[in-house]
């Protein structure tokens, strides 16, 4: 574990994670969830969601949760969004944003560059206001300029702007199909220098094989909650999120 | 329940079906896998982490399977539930789409990922442009 630490500042910001292209969200919100030893604060329930609850160590653990350390929030799914649920599930973390007075929210995911070259990864910014260019200039990740955006990203931005909310989108580049930690780390290293703080990485750098072994299954059902949201498409889109 | 006597020409995609994926007692992990489709190829690809490229074995099996057996470079320990489970091989098959120039497959392994390059054969007549 490493000794990371919060920079003050006024911003309230929310990082949510939930499973997408590569597993780049998940990978990187647990990561910094851990790293930062954030507490665990709420859940996010629904009717519509999966019946699926995780035991780890004997304790019971909503598949969605909230965490907070200082002037953090972190959320994070384990279970892939549905599009049945989705608008609902992103409407009610803006309610959250509202109530807790958060001023801005990053999104790390991943996106096919059609590059599986380790050396080529990078990470994209694409932010709905205008308040992140200094941040983005400042921490070396370029903007993200041209592309299709589908499915849960998508909704999630079109929200975030029609509330006012600030949003920033941070795509890293990975292998879409499979589990991509090692993508994971750029974004993990990318989110650390927007939120100015210090993340060790080396813990996920020993643990890359076992992880992706251990979250095919995710792997799995996050592809087939992505198929269906491609067949509500009306025409096909570029492989931007797929 | 009575199977007719041709219950092994029925096809099976309309029966209910288990998805049997790790093998416990064979210590067998199934890996992910995709398949691309190009104009002149298909690429075939799986996720082969905590593998060597010498303890890879790929072949073509007589069904016009493309097959993967791969020995992991250590065990697997999956402590995920109650039980302790040990796994020590991957291994996958996929059925091949029919238009494979079988003699021209080649295959890439790099960053734990096997990348089957399954070119396209066309047969057929050509037609006289006038």
């Amino acid at each position: 574990m490493s000794k990371a630490k919060i920079s003050p500042k006024t911003d309230t910001i929310l990082l949510l994670g939930f499973p997408g292209n590569g597993l780049i969200g998940t990978f990187t919100i647990s990561y910094i969830i851990s790293n930062l030893q954030m507490n665990l604060v709420g859940e996010i329930n629904h009717p519509d969601l999966p019946p699926a609850l995780f035991v780890e160590n004997g304790e019971i653990i909503s598949p969605i949760r909230i965490y907070k350390k200082d002037n953090l929030y972190a959320i994070m799914s384990d279970i892939p969004i549905y599009p049945d649920i989705e608008y609902e599930f992103v409407n009610s973390i803006v309610a959250y944003c509202m109530g807790q007075k958060i001023s801005k929210v990053i999104v790390p995911s991943g996106i096919d560059t059609g590059t599986v070259d380790q050396k080529d990864v990078k990470t994209y910014g694409l932010a709905t206001d205008a308040s992140f260019d200094k941040l983005m200039y400042e921490s070396d990740i370029p903007k993200f300029l041209s592309g299709t955006i589908i499915g849960t990203d998508a909704t999630i931005i079109t929200t975030f702007r029609n509330n006012g909310i600030p949003l920033l989108m941070l795509y890293t580049s990975c292998h879409p199909f499979f589990p991509d930690p090692q993508a994971s780390i750029h974004a993990i290293q990318s989110l650390a220098k927007i939120l100015k703080i210090n993340v060790d990485t080396s813990d996920i750098q020993k643990r890359i094989d076992y992880l992706r072994i251990q979250h095919r299954s995710l792997m799995q059902e996050t592809l087939e909650a992505l198929q269906q949201q491609e067949k509500q498409l009306p025409t096909k889109v570029p492989p931007i999120y797929r | 329940m009575v199977l007719p006597q041709d219950w092994f020409d029925i096809d099976v995609s309309s029966l209910p079906m288990i998805k049997l994926l790790d093998d416990m007692e064979q210590k067998i992990l199934s890996p992910l896998s995709c398949i691309h489709e190009h104009e002149s190829k298909w690429i075939l690809e799986f996720d082969l982490p905590l593998v060597d490229k010498k303890d890879i074995n790929v072949y073509l099996d007589e069904n016009n399977a493309m097959v993967i057996e791969a020995k992991l470079k250590e065990k697997y320990v999956d402590n995920h539930t109650t039980k302790h489970f040990e796994y020590e091989f991957f291994k996958k098959s996929i059925k091949l789409p029919n238009n494979v120039d079988k003699k021209n497959v080649v295959a890439h392994f790099s960053n734990g990922r096997l990348a089957i390059i399954l070119p396209k054969i066309y047969k057929g007549n050509k037609i006289k442009i006038q």
